[in-house]
């Protein structure tokens, strides 16, 4: 265990909602729609807990016809609060840990599900967009330029400017009408 | 309309106690939801305030800004659950929640 993950640990605790679903956790496997009723919680409300407790490796699930059963994870429920506490930080530095973080972002912040809002007027942030959209192309693969559309043309409706863009910043590269990505 | 209005205030007033109230209790997230619905109510209620005093507006106005962001708002939670986002799938139903007690008191406001 990373001191990340206890601290995703220690962050899904401390909140009295989700306490208490891993308190009914506690009597067994259960499935959203049965906590929801016992614990006064919109179905909805009590997913939105299940995937923070789930992020943080507190429950599994599993789905078993129209329901999603959870359970606790005693692997980690087991472990000694101690343990949880001496977790080493993982091995990365500060400033790559700030660059991933930036990216991060810079992603949440210009992409909704999968489309880009809009594209950045920072070209360090543009930068960063551009390497997202070039991870729909299989690097070595060759393109044509209908294809290329195809596939910028579902995340953003300007995709002749990053086409263009793309290319310019030695992302994908272009000869004649064949494209490929670079980067 | 008075009634609408002291009805809106009343829910402004007592989300507020539950946002309190839930902090207090240590539910955060809970909370944070809490405020969404109370700033619905926050919304609706300074659109109505406007609407009301602008010339050649009144209620037809409130019933059609009303019925605009019932069609954002649910654009967006279909769009949340086709992506099963979770935590946008609880906003979005607490905002349609709200929406629709503040359209039915409104509707029955002005029968």
């Amino acid at each position: 265990m990373t001191q990340e993950n206890a601290l995703k640990i220690f962050k899904s605790l401390s909140d009295m909602s989700r306490l208490r679903i891993i308190q009914s956790l506690t009597r067994g496997e259960m499935y959203t729609e049965l906590i929801a009723e016992r614990l006064g919680l919109t179905p909805s409300t009590v997913s939105f807990h299940m995937k923070k407790l789930e992020e943080a490796g507190l429950v599994v699930s599993r789905k078993e016809q129209y329901y999603t059963v959870y359970s606790l994870n005693r692997n980690v429920l087991e472990a000694s609060l101690f343990d949880v506490a001496a977790a080493e930080p993982e091995q990365i530095d500060e400033q790559q840990k700030r660059e991933i973080e930036y990216r991060q972002k810079v992603i949440d912040f210009f992409f909704e599900y999968g489309k880009l809002k809009a594209i950045p007027v920072q070209r360090k942030k543009k930068l960063i967009c551009y390497e997202v959209i070039a991870e729909r192309f299989v690097p070595g693969k060759v393109y044509s330029e209908k294809e290329l559309n195809d596939i910028i043309a579902p995340i953003h409706e300007d995709y002749c400017t990053i086409r263009r863009d793309m290319i310019g910043e030695g992302i994908l590269g272009r000869n004649g009408s064949e494209y490929v990505r670079l980067k | 309309m008075d009634a609408f209005i002291r009805y809106m205030t009343d829910q402004i007033e007592a989300g507020k106690a539950e946002i309190a109230r839930l902090e207090n209790d240590g539910c955060q997230d809970d909370a944070d939801f809490a405020k969404v619905r109370t700033n619905i109510y926050e919304v609706c209620n300074t659109v109505t305030d406007a609407l009301i005093r602008r010339p050649g507006a009144g209620t037809e106005a409130i019933r059609v800004q009303f019925e605009r962001f019932h069609t954002t708002w649910g654009a967006a939670l279909d769009s949340a659950r086709e992506h099963n986002d979770t935590r946008n799938i609880v906003i979005g139903e607490i905002k349609l929640q709200a929406l629709e007690d503040v359209t039915a008191h409104f509707a029955e406001a002005v029968k």
